[in-house]
């Protein structure tokens, strides 16, 4: 029998959902409290969206998400079924006929103008509104094959496991099928037979276990009872000195490829999600310290490696390589641990925007999307304020009063929106406003009154935007109650830098403005390149250098009074650190340039030796030393010294001044 | 004899993707449109593996599954959830109600299969 | 600083108190003396890492105990000439709550003395005249054996200067 093709019958089954829709969405525009078909249209939807997805449509599942999300609210009562929000979501159904016909075309701009009518339907609520996410399928814990192996496994399963479905038997034959396997049932826990209940399991296991294959496909064998069993994995190694790799299974985290937890696409917007999952409250500070326990932990390792590493004990070695491995994987569960979804960040938003709105006479809708992002904890502590600064500028700043708005033919209800996603390492925060935008003319005027440019001076558009972040820049005319309160921009910037972020800002006149931070995932552990200036050791940031190249002696001397290497086609300024440290010492004879770059603009900085890259815990500088903007933090080494760590956003500025100077004196 | 499947899912086409899978890896397959059909049809046989979506009209898969485990003959069916929730409120639910394995929507047929072949031991 | 307000640091160090608990240590041949309840450790020298740009008086830093902590040369506030470092030396290990924060320094000294107990009675503000050094810095003197042991107002001295200064661009 041939079977027909899966994505035909989808296109079918699908128009037949959206006529589904179709009706009932029709049916409760004369009864909008027809519980029957809110529930009818609600499953439509959520069928449509979860198939969609299955079968790569993947802007119909995205788009679908938000009015199934909408009909899942009404759905519980969280918000009226209303003539406008049953309107919204019809015509949001005519558009997923369109995704459904080309579900690759281009449909950005017709999605979001839906989305925004559906946003105004359900009234400001709070509509999450960002696009699913797909997270690719967690991949097999990477143990490699490599050669036969002895395990020993220990399990016991819950008593009633086999009421649910499970079958011992079955668990232990898999394990058969892995290799040569020795099984022991251990009776200790067995009750006696009067108070025995046949369906119930008392045994333990004891399985000795020689096998070529991972250890992840030791674990795939129990699955699905993985979060109630008790599992130890331990490998027999006879060739090694210390008892190996005594992982407890942990039920949290998804280890096989097969049990696979694909994000689906409504999870990233349910703040209940949260506080759904089992939870332990751990004191904040006690996490603290044992990051500062595993950071010293990773110290000590990397003293030990340099140790095993001259040594000719090949023991030693195999201990020094688990230990390193080991403290890797603690280092990372870690920094899991101090991971937070930035919705406690965003939900403390509401009240503001609630107050600032009675407070301006301005009528405000905030948006908050991606809230379940996650960012160190530290990060979500620090960028507190700078947040809250930006939303107060965007409305007071920003939003124009309703009759100015509605003069300029945008709704009354100005909106701010709150997103925040994760790109590679980075999690980035937007503060969008829908309101006037930012006055050129008077960013222009204010810098030039206070002598931040020349009179007339010819700046890019984004240079003069930038003007807002200077210290004791503020454009409001008034100092109103809200913003004009002497912490500027130029605060919310240095904290931004200070989480070795990035701050943006776009600005269109008439249409509003969005700031953009980019923050780094984690502040904690840092990739860095090690190298020695004078006597001193310091880090550089990985993630920042483009290169390293060789500088002669001679060369140095030649561009003395330039200080520009000329990298393949372009002008690089450079820095000597040795001058900007003043060690005093003599260059190295072999020195290299090490190029960093932010964004578009590097810088070279040229250092006596490169002496390799560094697994970096950062520590933070002390108030003492919050003066010395050079550096961004300190380092623990090996050898227990402590190095400094650079502060590319500020070496990148100093050059770029340089440069600066250099050009103006011709 | 090869094992019976029975497969619950309000949309067509992921029954039909749930077949063919399962179809391809010599199950012997049952289809049912929603939580009522597949009691029914779970009362009237005798099956080895049931997968079963969470949303459906008429009786959801909770509903199915604990109305299912009251029943003696069928008490020890491996219950699997294929579903777009993620929910760990649902997920200890499901549990609670009975559930051997879940796996969440949009899923790779083999991984289906797969684990068929965990619960199944074939 | 007023006669009043060095009265209410005077004040606020002895509270109610009629005896401190303190831990003197010598700098430049002068005693100085510190609260017992603030130091949290005495060390040897330790290998120190200069930190380019910095005030000379907080110039460098260290590894206590996998925590990077400033090490400050207290003297240079005082006004004192920097010393080598003998055999003697001593680096004192402060907690201090600066700005809500609180902040572990070292403290170099030449010689850590003793823990003892000065009186309240033989104690006075710094006069507001006639000192070498800045008044301020200065919580009170208490008069011991014909000397004058110096209780430095350490608040005072860390407070932290919100001027952020970086190193200048390189002069070519």
């Amino acid at each position: 029998m041939s079977n027909p093709d899966p994505i035909s019958v989808f296109r079918t089954e699908a128009a037949e959902l959206l006529e589904q829709i179709e009706s009932g969405l029709l049916d409760l525009t004369r009864r909008l409290d027809d519980r029957d078909q809110i529930d009818a249209v609600f499953r439509g939807l959520h069928t449509l969206k979860g198939s969609g997805a299955m079968f790569g449509f993947d802007q119909l599942a995205a788009f679908t998400h938000h009015c199934e999300t909408a009909f899942d609210r009404v759905r519980k009562g969280d918000v009226p079924a209303t003539q406008e929000l049953v309107s919204a979501v019809l015509s949001a159904q005519d558009h997923m006929r369109a995704l459904l016909e080309t579900p690759n075309g281009d449909h950005d701009a017709v999605s979001a103008a839906l989305l925004e009518g559906l946003h105004r339907a359900v009234n400001g609520a709070g509509m999450p509104a960002s696009a699913p996410q797909h997270v690719e399928a967690v991949a097999a814990a990477g143990d490699d094959a490599g050669g036969m192996r002895e395990w020993r496994i220990r399990f016991s399963l819950p008593t009633n496991a086999m009421a649910n479905g499970t079958n011992p038997l079955g668990l232990l034959d898999e394990m058969r099928d892995l290799g040569e396997c020795t099984i022991v049932a251990d009776t200790a826990k067995v009750p006696s037979l009067d108070a025995l209940d046949p369906r119930d399991i008392h045994l333990h296991w004891l399985v000795t276990l020689k096998t070529e294959r991972p250890r992840s496909e030791i674990e795939d064998v129990f699955i699905f009872v993985m979060d109630e069993m008790e599992l130890d994995i331990t490998e027999i190694a006879a060739e090694r000195p210390v008892a190996a790799a005594a992982a407890k299974v942990e039920p949290a985290a998804p280890l096989t490829p097969v049990f696979t937890e694909r994000e689906p696409p409504q999870a990233a917007n349910d703040p209940k999600q949260n506080k759904t999952a089992e939870n332990v409250r751990v004191p904040a500070e006690r996490l603290d310290e044992m990051m500062d326990r595993v950071g010293e932990l990773v110290i000590a390792q990397s003293r030990l490696t340099q140790l095993a590493g001259t040594a000719a004990d090949l023991g030693l070695r195999s201990v020094s390589e688990e230990i390193e491995r080991l403290s890797g994987e603690l280092r990372d569960t870690m920094m899991v641990l101090r991971m937070m979804p930035v919705a406690s960040l965003f939900s403390r938003f509401r009240r503001l925007v609630h107050d600032l709105s009675r407070e301006t006479g301005k009528e405000i809708e905030l948006i908050t999307e991606g809230e379940s992002t996650e960012v160190d904890k530290t990060v979500i502590d620090r960028l507190a304020d700078p947040l809250v600064h930006l939303v107060r500028n965007s409305i007071d700043h920003g939003l124009e009063q309703p009759d100015e708005r509605v003069a300029a033919g945008k709704p009354a209800k100005g909106r701010v929106a709150l997103s925040a996603h994760q790109t590679g390492g980075e999690v980035i925060i937007t503060i969008k406003d829908d309101g006037r935008g930012i006055n050129r003319d008077r960013v222009r005027a204010k810098a030039e009154a206070s002598g931040l440019i020349q009179p007339g001076a010819t700046l890019a558009d984004q240079d003069l935007l930038q003007l807002i972040f200077q210290p004791g820049f503020s454009t409001a005319q008034q100092v109103t109650n809200l913003s004009g309160r002497g912490v500027g921009m130029d605060v919310v910037k240095k904290t931004v830098e200070a989480l070795r972020g990035t701050i943006d800002i776009a600005s269109r006149p008439g249409e509003g403005s969005e700031v953009s931070l980019r923050i780094p995932l984690t502040l904690a552990i840092i990739e860095g390149l090690l190298v020695r200036v004078g006597n001193g050791s310091y880090v550089i940031p990985l993630s920042a250098v483009e290169e390293c190249l060789e500088i002669s002696l001679e060369d140095d001397v030649r561009s003395r009074g330039r200080s520009f290497i000329s990298l393949r086609d372009s002008l690089v300024p450079f820095l000597r650190l040795r001058e900007l440290f003043r060690t005093g010492t003599q260059p190295d004879p072999h020195q290299k340039v090490v190029v960093i770059s932010t964004g578009s603009e590097r810088v070279g900085l040229v250092v006596d030796q490169i002496i390799g890259d560094h697994q970096t815990v950062i520590k933070s500088m002390s108030k003492l030393h919050h003066d010395v903007v050079t550096f961004s933090g300190a380092t623990i080494l090996g050898d227990g010294s402590v190095a400094l760590i650079l502060d590319v956003t500020h070496l990148v500025a100093v050059g770029q001044q340089q440069e600066a100077q250099l050009r103006a004196a011709g | 004899m090869t094992a019976k499947i029975l497969t619950v899912d309000d949309s067509a086409s992921i029954r039909l993707t749930t077949r063919i899978a399962l179809g391809n890896a010599g199950y012997t397959v049952t289809e049912a449109v929603d939580g009522l059909d597949g009691l029914n049809k779970l009362k009237g046989g005798e099956y080895d593996l049931v997968v079963t979506d969470l949303n459906m009209p008429n009786m959801d898969g909770l509903t199915m599954i604990r109305e299912l485990r009251k029943l003696p003959a069928h008490t020890g069916v491996p219950v699997v959830f294929l579903t777009t929730e993620s929910d760990g409120e649902l997920k200890a639910q499901a549990k609670a109600a009975g559930a051997t394995g879940w796996l969440t929507k949009p899923f790779d047929p083999e991984s289906l299969v797969k684990i068929a072949r965990k619960v199944l031991g074939r | 600083m007023s006669e009043a307000a060095r009265k209410l640091d005077h004040d606020a160090i002895w509270g109610a108190d009629e005896d401190l608990s303190v831990l003197t240590f010598n700098l430049n041949g002068e005693t100085f003396a510190i609260e017992a309840t603030v130091v949290q450790e005495i060390l040897d020298l330790l290998p120190e890492t200069h930190v380019p740009g910095s005030k000379p008086f907080v110039s460098s830093v260290i590894n206590f105990r996998g925590k990077v902590i400033p090490l400050s040369d207290i003297r240079l506030a005082f006004g004192m000439e920097a010393v080598e470092a003998t055999i003697d030396s001593r680096i004192i290990v402060i907690e201090l709550l600066l700005d809500d924060e609180t902040t572990l320094i070292g403290i170099r000294t030449d010689k850590v003395n003793e823990v003892t107990t000065l009186p309240k009675v033989a104690s006075e503000p710094p006069p507001s005249v006639g000192m070498r050094w800045r008044a301020d810095y200065i919580s009170c003197l208490v008069k011991r054996d014909g000397e004058f042991i110096i209780v430095p107002n350490l608040q005072a001295i860390f407070a932290p200067q919100r001027d952020r200064v970086g190193v200048a661009a390189g002069t070519n």
